[in-house]
């Protein structure tokens, strides 16, 4: 089942110089397939790891993961 | 894929074939009667320190591969994935408990129990580490 809300994971990697996910993975405190988990929307962070993510970017939570309207 | 889920196929595998072999084995005992069932239960020590033996020797070999992950913690979705396969696995565990209830009451002998019950045991920890490798798929 689809996750009601989609990430910029994937170009806020790139934007940081080509971040690997397992560097990502490493500064969260995750493994790099949860990441890549998360990346494709296959699986649901905990409200921590989610503001870990953001944290590694500088973002805010909204600017990382965004809730899919109907 | 991640260690645990490798120690994960690694568990599968090695349960399959050791517990396969001991129940063809035991199954193959049953026509010869009671005596020649009791004393295949003698294989059991047998697979179980096979079982031992085989996932210490690829667990480790995978571990020396990539040390840091080995020895890394499990993480939120790695210990959500363990509890769920722990969850599924609890409902056969306690239908077949019951069924091993019913065998003591329909006066089956203490050998076919005791079979039943190993069964129990080995078809749910199949259930748990199955459901547990299917939801690392799912989430690949």
């Amino acid at each position: 089942m689809a996750l009601p809300f989609t990430n910029d994971i994937r170009t806020l990697r790139f934007l940081q110089g080509e971040m690997t996910q397992a560097e990502l993975g490493e500064r969260v405190g995750v493994t790099r397939q949860t990441i890549a988990a998360i990346e494709q929307g296959k699986y649901s962070p905990s409200l921590e790891v989610a503001f870990r993510i953001a944290q590694v970017f500088g973002k805010p939570l909204d600017a990382v993961f965004v809730w899919q309207t109907d | 894929m991640t260690f645990r889920e490798k120690t994960h196929w690694v568990a599968l595998l090695v349960m399959l074939v050791a517990f396969g072999w001991f129940f063809i084995h035991s199954h193959t005992a049953l026509p010869r009667g009671p005596e020649h069932l009791a004393a295949s239960g003698g294989l059991l020590i047998i697979s179980t320190i096979g079982i031992i033996i085989a996932m210490s020797i690829i667990i480790g070999f995978i571990a020396a591969r990539n040390p840091s992950e080995a020895h890394a913690a499990a993480d939120e979705r790695e210990r959500s994935i363990h509890w769920r396969g722990t969850h599924y696995a609890y409902y056969p565990a306690v239908i077949g408990m019951w069924l091993c209830v019913w065998l003591i009451f329909s006066g089956y002998g203490r050998v076919t129990l005791l079979y039943s019950l190993l069964g129990v045991v080995v078809f749910s920890e199949l259930i748990r580490i199955g459901a547990q490798l299917w939801l690392y798929r799912r989430e690949a």
